[in-house]
């Protein structure tokens, strides 16, 4: 596994189609919400429609009676505990004592047919004594309206290196911006949804879209009060989920009432559930004072950070780290003072959203990077070639810089690029090219990571490959597939993947964090490893030799001029009633401790891209018109071109739509106001702009045959290159995304 | 059905929108009549100066008519425009009217072509201007026991301009945050007449009578088109909601009947041509 063999690999750096395609393309796959199990019950979840009050009453007695009901459940009947959230167990099941949000589950219902559940709804009696709803971080921060007895700040902390007053008595510039970053939803093709059943031996299955089963299974294990070991969760396939699927949304609820009625139980939210409560990306409002010297070289940077965690935490305090190790961009910063609050309002529940933190605090970063080389009078790339780490560099938080040259020969390549200042606008229309760059941590920095993998070779000429991380419409099958046929030198056709049930695969955890390449690729890679190893002594064996003596090559192992495939050696194996199944477990790299002030601040392995944005603005209509985006971004080694390209292009489109539409609001007493694809719009096809996106040579030998990751990078530059775009355009910064029409006139 | 308990009946055919509002929980009414298998009511035909269109005839026959190419282009233009293919290939003439949404995107082209729509019940038959029509959001003056059958007008004039213009957030399925329609006679570089009309300006789509006096026996240049466009801009009355500001609406008003009427003075917009569509 070197850089040498970079030409050789058969099955890698290959745009093969992804294996369930031809599935998708025909309709043939079923989501889970596509099932509907026989003798199954509907499953409904009262809500409340109200944002925030105290509970006086919830009782159920009347509808418990009403016709074809089976169950009806609020946070009395839980039999653990009534917590979950990925990072802090504090977001209830069911709501007791106090509402914190528009749509918080207060009872939920279980009936023989949907209008019986809704009419049984109808008659669970709740009396809520409304609280003022607290929208505004800042209003939050003054603590008049307490969300949690314990405040509104849930997490709040400093992380500063060197002496920032002292820079910025020396700069030669000192440049104070505020910053903001809209709520955006997922919006996803499948809206949460999934059922659940328990089998004879009493195991609860739960089969929903999620991006993490064994934290889902664990989440269940905990409000159901009983062993991980007698729940499964499947996760596999899931129609899109971008984070939103990634703590947990119908699980729990599902396995509460599959638990109690011992019968199947669908539930899956409508698309207006999904916009009431389904999870959203956090708000920011990030201001940042930068000093730097004459020739643009950054001296300091400061950066108050607030977030908007809404009512619950779910993967805010790790939210807000990405937050801080993003807004030092990959630049070289001598001193910095990143002082960070996470904090609770009424709007509904902030989570997991590509990139989460990072778009939020790339916008500031390199709109300021962008404000400064106006200011200096600078090229825009030039200043960040000025300032980016270079390979054997330390970085801000202390991390040695082991592969940049990625980020360099990127802006290298955008600067040569036809497009950078092409401006063409002419009447109305008024044209500008926008850049900036991104950086972003692969995986979970310095928490400990152990993701695990198996193997399984079936006499019968497959093998089979088991992994957790979800497959929600990226490409993972495929993409790990690709590894696995290298690793073992036979073709994919040959690979059968098992994804994402907890029944079939060791824990390789969630697929997030762009992890899911380095994760699972390198606990495959390491599990096919184990098996080679053994079967080669099994060959050896065979051969009367010794496993020294054996060569392995394209699916068999030889010995002089005898050969036999791995497959016959499983068939021997079974018959001697020896397992087939090979299981690793992969150790992360990460830093041994974070950097003081954060959770997992920073890591080891980083993907890098450039944005150059070219868009035309209607001067009289204010309507920003995307013309063409190139994206240059170092991934490392590419395993499926065609997959990873894709994941830039829809990363970029995803980051247009937060940068110039998308905004998820609340009304001024907390009601959610778009809440379908009618008032919250995406863009669609026709938005897209031309697109070409090139990865630059690279390749990280603490990854997979030298791969990084790719989901997240694409969307993370989109808003700061635009708005410089528009600059160009118009003259007009926009430091508030997104930049509506309504802005610009 | 209609005539004996129509206030609780909904007419539905391609059910773009009754579909949303049954799935939305706010349809008023308890029953529906399907008229989707009405054949009668899909066709569009010459009768002398006049166009007449079924009610059941969908967005899609429109655009692809030779007879509304030829003599009403402009209505092709608006059907192109609305939602997205799936939509205009169930969406109806008469049901855009019949919903009555101030935002639809067929209705300021009908105003600007002076429609007339004709209303039948069991025992009575009316048409109605299509100004008229409209009474505000969701209500017109049809009666509980009418249905919507055809909507006629007169062929546009040979050499007439003519734009639809509407501006949304996204470049397709996008509801309008506004929208013009206009028809122009030019003779020797002056206006004879410009027809004018709005969408999502106002409760109903509107007329701009100060933009369309400001226009007749103008010359076409910078600044009569400015003048015209700052007329429509006053008579615009928007709302604040979810697509945009009032303030902002009346700005995007002036942008979008400026950009028209620019690019027909600079040879760019569309014109009617011995009854066939062109440009220039």
């Amino acid at each position: 596994m070197t850089q040498e063999t970079y030409e050789l690999y058969r099955y890698l750096n290959r745009s093969i189609p992804r294996l369930d395609s031809e599935q998708k393309v025909r309709g043939e796959l079923k989501y889970l919400t596509d099932v509907y199990p026989e003798g199954m019950l509907h499953g409904y979840v009262l809500r409340s429609t109200v944002a925030h009050a105290r509970i006086l009453e919830i009782s159920t007695e009347e509808a418990e009676r009403a016709p074809g009901i089976r169950a009806v459940l609020t946070y009395k009947d839980i039999p653990g505990i009534n917590g979950y959230g990925a990072i802090v167990p504090e977001i209830p099941v069911l709501a007791y004592e106090r509402v914190r949000y528009y749509g918080e589950p207060l009872a939920l219902i279980a009936a023989d047919s949907m209008e019986q559940a809704k009419a049984a709804a109808e008659m669970i009696k709740v009396r809520l004594e409304p609280l003022p709803a607290v929208l505004d971080v800042d209003e939050a921060m003054a603590e008049k309206v307490k969300i949690h007895d314990k405040g509104n700040v849930a997490r709040h902390t400093v992380v500063k290196r060197g002496d920032v007053s002292k820079a910025e008595a020396q700069a030669h510039l000192v440049l104070e911006r505020t910053y903001r970053t809209p709520m955006q939803k997922h919006m996803f093709i499948e809206p949460e949804g999934g059922y659940a059943y328990v089998d004879g031996s009493g195991v609860v299955h739960v089969l929903a879209g999620g991006q993490s089963p064994y934290r889902d299974k664990l989440q269940i294990s905990r409000v159901l009060g009983i062993s991980p070991e007698m729940i499964r969760v499947k996760n596999y396939p899931t129609g899109g989920a971008f984070g939103g699927k990634d703590d947990a949304t119908v699980q729990i609820h599902l396995a509460l009432l599959a638990y109690r009625t011992r019968k199947p139980v669908r539930l899956a939210w409508t698309r207006e559930e999904s916009g009431i409560a389904g999870y959203h990306r956090t708000a920011s409002k990030i201001t940042i004072r930068t000093a730097v010297d004459r020739e643009g070289r950054l001296l300091s940077n400061s950066a108050k950070i607030v977030l908007d965690s809404g009512a619950y935490q779910s993967f805010g305090p790790t939210i807000l780290d990405v937050s801080i190790e993003t807004i030092n961009g990959p630049y070289r910063v001598p001193s910095y003072l990143i002082d960070a609050y996470l904090v609770y309002t009424n709007n509904g529940i902030a989570s997991a959203f590509r990139g989460f933190g990072a778009p939020e605090s790339n916008f500031a970063i390199e709109s300021m990077m962008n404000e400064l080389a106006a200011e200096l009078g600078i090229d825009p790339v030039e200043i960040r070639l000025r300032n980016i780490l270079r390979t054997g560099e330390e970085g801000p938080f202390g991390n040695v810089i082991r592969n940049s040259a990625g980020l360099e020969e990127a802006l290298n390549r955008a600067r040569s690029s036809g497009i950078w200042r092409r401006a063409n606008g002419s009447g109305w229309i008024k044209e500008g090219v926008g850049v900036a760059v991104a950086i972003k941590g692969v995986g979970f920095g310095t928490l400990p990571d152990y993701p695990s993998a198996a193997v399984e070779v079936i006499p019968e000429g497959k093998v089979r490959v088991m992994f957790t991380n979800p497959d929600y419409g990226q490409g993972v099958i495929t993409g790990i597939a690709q590894l696995a046929a290298e690793r073992l030198q036979i073709p994919v056709s040959e690979i059968e993947v098992i994804n994402a049930d907890t029944m079939h695969s060791p824990d390789t955890g969630s697929s997030s964090a762009s992890r899911t390449t380095l994760t699972a690729g390198s606990a495959v890679v390491q599990a096919i490893d184990e098996a080679l190893s053994k079967l080669r002594v099994e060959a050896a064996s065979s051969f009367g030799a010794s496993s020294s003596e054996v060569q392995y090559s394209g699916g068999r192992f030889m010995y002089r001029d005898r050969s036999v495939t791995i497959y016959e050696l499983a068939r021997r194996l079974r018959q001697k009633g020896r397992s087939l199944r090979f299981e690793a477990t992969f150790e992360v790299p990460r830093y041994p401790e974070p950097v003081e002030g954060t959770l997992e601040v920073p890591h080891m392995m980083y993907m890098y891209g450039v944005a150059l944005v070219r868009a035309g603005v209607d001067a009289l209509l204010g309507k920003v018109n995307v013309k063409e985006v190139e994206f240059y971004a170092d991934i490392g080694n590419v395993i499926n071109p065609s997959i990873a390209s894709g994941q830039v292009e829809g990363g970029v489109v995803q980051g247009l739509g937060y940068a110039t539409i998308e905004e998820y609001r609340y009304s001024d007493d907390g009601r959610p106001l778009n809440i379908n694809f009618t008032t919250y719009v995406v863009p669609t096809a026709r938005d897209s702009p031309e697109m070409y996106v090139e990865f630059v040579k690279s390749y990280d030998e603490l990854g997979p045959y030298g791969a990084k990751g790719v989901g997240e990078i694409g969307i993370i530059p989109v808003g700061a290159a635009l708005a410089e775009a528009v600059y160009r355009a118009t003259g007009k910064r926009i430091r508030d995304l997104p930049i509506t029409p309504w802005k610009l006139v | 059905m209609l005539a004996e308990r129509g206030a609780a009946v909904r007419p539905i055919s391609g059910g773009t929108d009754v579909m949303v509002m049954i799935k939305d929980g706010v349809l008023k009414e308890k029953e529906l009549l399907d008229l989707s298998r009405l054949e009668e009511l899909r066709y569009i035909k010459e009768d002398g100066e006049l166009i007449r269109i079924g009610a059941r005839t969908t967005y899609r026959e429109v655009e692809r008519s030779p007879v509304i190419n030829a003599y009403a282009p402009i209505l092709v233009e608006a059907s192109k425009t609305i939602g997205s293919v799936q939509i205009q290939n169930l969406g109806t003439i008469a049901g855009n009217l019949g919903n009555a949404s101030p935002a639809a995107d067929s209705v300021p082209s009908l105003y600007v072509l002076e429609a007339r729509v004709k209303l039948a019940s069991v025992n009575s038959e009316r048409e109605v201007g299509i100004g008229e029509f409209f009474l505000g959001p969701r209500k017109t003056v049809r009666r509980p026991d009418e249905l919507i059958t055809e909507v006629s007008f007169r062929k546009m004039e040979p050499g007439s301009h003519f734009f639809f213009k509407k501006l949304g957030l996204r470049s397709a399925n996008a509801i309008s945050i506004v929208s013009a329609a206009g028809i122009l006679k030019l003779s020797n570089g002056k206006i004879d007449w410009l027809r004018l009309a709005l969408g999502a300006v106002a409760p109903t789509v509107i007329r701009s009578p100060t933009a369309e006096e400001r226009a007749r026996g103008a010359e076409l240049n910078e600044d009569s088109i400015r003048a015209i466009a700052e007329g429509a801009s006053t008579d615009a009355r928007p709302i604040t909601d979810i697509r945009g500001t009032a303030e902002y609406r009346k700005k995007a008003v002036f942008g979008l009947v400026y950009e028209a009427l620019y690019e027909i003075m600079s040879g760019s917009g569309k014109r009617v041509v011995f009854g066939l569509e062109g440009r220039g």
